[in-house]
């Protein structure tokens, strides 16, 4: 049993906090998020050249530095404390995830790029009706001649509007539920010019970052397109890895929010003295440090179960997604409360950070898809 | 004893009912409809008004000499609920149901004759000025200057959470007139006219985008002795008066349960998750008895009474179902809850630094555009008109005698 760091994560986790901490301010980055092109591209830039985080977890065969979940969670957490809106955990964590997993040579290519930052990796999986699971997939897929023809609706497709290529699942056969014969396609992209079959709607979401509606109507991709014939296992780790990063990045976000939240009470007086003295303030803040210690010791729960078997993997996931999921609420909810009115504006960094910690609860499978999903795994 | 409505009940109800099919038009159903918080579209909350107005239903629960309706209790409450239910834009609170109160029970003849009559034709439009920016919770501490000059007092300081102040043309403050005895004396009650020179008003920025709320600065404003409402240093005890009626007495759970029925109705295949089930019924459990507890208060307050420390209790209670049901109304609307996309919906106020899309796109449906913007909004539920906290301190001390 071993909770620390290594020598070289504590230099990952040391380097990109400093990094963050010189270079990511809260206010520049939201202005960038709420203008043309909606993100900092020199920063991406930065963690491919400066930091090489873009590659943290390729194989060292592919530029990377082989990092694991460990480094996964680490740089998560800094981007969590620093509120980074750059999609980090969509791009690097997820897309990478499966163009690594896929035995395409295509798909290493593109790995490699996204590893330099020259490749931007969207992944297009949810639907308008998915009830939040990935296998209920109704875009399908048709042979025709050489070609691959899609026809579907992907909605909240994070990053898209800055992608320089998509992954697309869709249907080869069955019904939105099955979980064989799910594939796996990638293929160029540009919002701004997206290819003929293609309508982009692109648009910020809640929590500053950008995403985009894209329907599908017969769009023709060549046969080397498909990158994964059987793609639902690699999905299903995808969709894990990214939990698992999510709850990392959350825990990074709730410690800002907790310690904003003392100082703030701490120096606001009414009735004379600092609200920080009120037993029953006090008591919430304690409260809201007991979820964020369960929260940390979820994400390491997932962690560390993240390269398990699948089941003890998803267990272990879904565990923590909902523990992570309960803390993200209560604490961002009581952050605000107790900033009262200024909490709820765009003035505090609270109230940025109140949007992430609601909108993190409901990705890579909400709250209550997760209770759902511990239930039926536990049920003997 | 008798939770059952007469035939003469049905009738008014059938009464507002017809009213409501026929005046309440398609844009004005649209921008009750499509609220982001508890304020609708300043617009067609004024038109919704003028068309109360003309029927004579604008301010129901005045006096019968000011504009107000003869009606029952029940009366009052299905007005209430019909109009909930049809989803009309909600009236601004601060002039018809909060000032109004205070110039009714001391005003003089004089303020009752030229205040009430431009309230209902909205020629007056008022706003609030209670905290200061270091004075919300602890509010009698507030500071802004007011000093005896002739017959002006002379306003020097600053208001903050003043929702709608750049529509409004007046504000009612409380300002400090006495600093010399406990902090709850020489306070005043005071009608400033929003034209006056030396007033500047900055919008904030809420978490919702919106600028509904602002701060107002307020240099060297010469306001008449004459718009004082009460006694001069005495408006801690206006304020009180009138801070019950803000806090409780209305009927707030025809509305939750509207917003209840709308996420039922809409959840889909949710409604089959057992968990989801559950929640929703929790919250419409918590709707219904909520509304046999206003239902009581409203009594007493009909009846000539002060709700006093039952609107902390309402409040309290109201607040946080509403803040639950707009948590399920989240879990409700799927994928598109995490789409930024205020021109959906009809918010309350400017929406800044947004470019809606050219094509007027809309991911998902209108009401799920509403939900994350709601959600966002509500939070100000808890916060505002003495938070949750400071409720819970005056129930535990007035009512329980802690």
């Amino acid at each position: 049993m071993d909770f620390r760091l290594t020598e070289e994560q504590e230099l990952l986790r040391d380097g990109l906090g400093k990094f963050l901490a010189a270079r990511y301010g809260l206010a520049s980055s939201r202005a960038a998020a709420k203008t043309r092109p909606g993100w900092q591209p020199a920063i991406w830039r930065a963690f491919a050249e400066e930091l090489g985080i873009l590659a943290a977890p390729l194989p060292e065969s592919a530029g990377g530095i082989g990092g694991g979940p460990v480094e996964v969670m680490v740089i998560a957490e800094e981007l969590g404390r620093a509120l980074v809106i750059e999609p980090y955990i969509d791009v690097v964590v997820v897309a990478g995830g499966l163009l690594r997993r896929s035995p395409s040579a295509r798909a290493a290519a593109v790995l490699a790029d996204l590893g330099e930052g020259d490749a931007i990796v969207a992944l297009a999986a949810g639907e308008p009706a998915d009830g939040d699971r990935w296998n209920v997939l109704s875009t399908n897929v048709v042979r025709d001649g050489g070609d691959w023809v899609i026809t579907g609706t992907k909605t909240v497709v994070m990053a898209a509007p800055l992608a320089t290529h998509l992954l697309i699942t869709a249907r080869t056969a069955g019904t939105p539920g099955e979980t064989t014969g799910i594939a796996l396609f990638l293929t160029e992209f540009d919002a701004a010019a997206p290819p003929a079959g293609v309508e982009v709607h692109t648009y910020r979401t809640i929590d500053d970052r950008q995403a985009a509606d894209l329907v599908f109507t017969e769009l023709r991709l060549p046969a080397e397109a498909l990158i994964a014939e059987d793609a639902w296992p690699s999905l299903e780790l995808a969709r894990d890895q990214g939990a698992a990063a999510v709850c990392a990045e959350a825990v990074g976000a709730i410690r800002t929010v907790l310690a904003d939240t003392v100082a703030y009470c701490k120096q606001r007086q009414q009735f004379g003295q600092p609200i920080g003295g009120f037993q029953v303030l006090q008591h919430r803040m304690v409260d809201m440090y007991l979820e964020l210690e369960q929260a940390v010791a979820a994400a390491y729960l997932a962690t560390l179960k993240l390269d398990a078997e699948p089941a003890v993997r998803a267990r272990a996931v879904s565990a923590a997604k909902v523990t992570v999921g309960t803390a993200a609420r209560f604490v961002g909810q009581n952050a605000v409360q107790l900033h009262g009115g200024m909490g709820m504006t765009e003035e505090l960094a609270v109230g940025h950070y109140f949007k992430r910690l609601t909108a993190l609860q409901y990705e890579f499978g909400s709250t209550d898809a997760h209770r759902a999903r511990y239930a039926h795994l536990t049920r003997g | 004893m008798d939770l059952t409505w007469s035939e003469q009940d049905l009738a008014f109800r059938d009464e507002v009912r017809t009213f409501l099919d026929e005046k309440l038009t398609p844009d004005l159903r649209q921008a009750g409809r499509l609220m982001t918080s508890v304020y609708a579209d300043h617009e067609a909350s004024m038109a919704w008004q003028a068309i109360l107005h003309e029927r004579g239903w604008a301010a129901p629960a005045w006096p019968v000499e000011h504009g107000g309706c003869d009606w029952t209790l029940t009366q009052h409450y299905i007005f209430s609920r019909e109009c909930a239910l049809a989803g009309t834009p909600s009236l601004s609170p601060m002039g018809i149901s909060m000032v109004a109160h205070a110039i009714i029970a001391f005003g003089t003849p004089d303020q009752k004759d030229y205040f009430l009559p431009r309230i209902l034709t909205r020629e007056v439009f008022f706003c609030q000025g209670y905290s200061e920016p270091e004075s919300g919770s602890d509010l009698a501490s507030l500071s802004m200057a007011a000093v005896r000059d002739g017959d002006d007092l002379v306003c020097t300081g600053s208001k903050i959470w003043t929702t709608h102040a750049a529509e409004a043309n007046w504000i009612f403050a409380l300002v400090r007139t006495d600093r010399t005895g406990r902090k709850q004396q020489g306070i005043t009650f005071l009608l400033i006219d929003m034209r006056s020179p030396g007033i500047e008003i900055r919008p904030l920025v809420m978490t919702s985008g919106e600028e509904v709320q602002t701060q107002i600065f307020f240099d060297s404003v010469r306001v008449p002795v004459s718009n004082v409402i009460g006694v001069i240093d005495d408006g801690w005890t206006v304020a009180k008066y009138l801070l019950e009626f803000e806090r409780g007495g209305g009927a707030a759970a025809p509305a939750l349960q509207v917003m209840t029925e709308r996420i039922a109705a809409e959840a889909g295949d949710l409604l089959d998750n057992p968990g989801f089930a559950a929640k929703l019924a929790d919250v419409r459990i918590r709707t219904e008895v909520l509304e046999i507890l206003e239902y009581r208060v409203l009594t007493t307050v009909t009846e000539g009474g002060n709700p006093g420390t039952a609107s902390s209790m309402l409040k309290v209670l109201s607040t946080e179902l509403s803040q639950a049901i707009t948590e399920l109304a989240m879990e409700a609307a799927g994928p598109a809850r995490r789409v930024y996309q205020p021109h959906a919906t009809r918010p309350g106020g400017p929406v800044a630094d947004y470019q809606p899309p050219a094509d007027g796109y809309v991911s998902g449906l209108p009401w799920q555009a509403v939900a994350p913007l709601r959600y966002f909004n509500d939070r100000a539920g808890s916060i505002y008109a003495g938070s949750n906290e400071i409720q819970r301190n005056i129930l535990a001390k007035a009512t329980l005698g802690l």
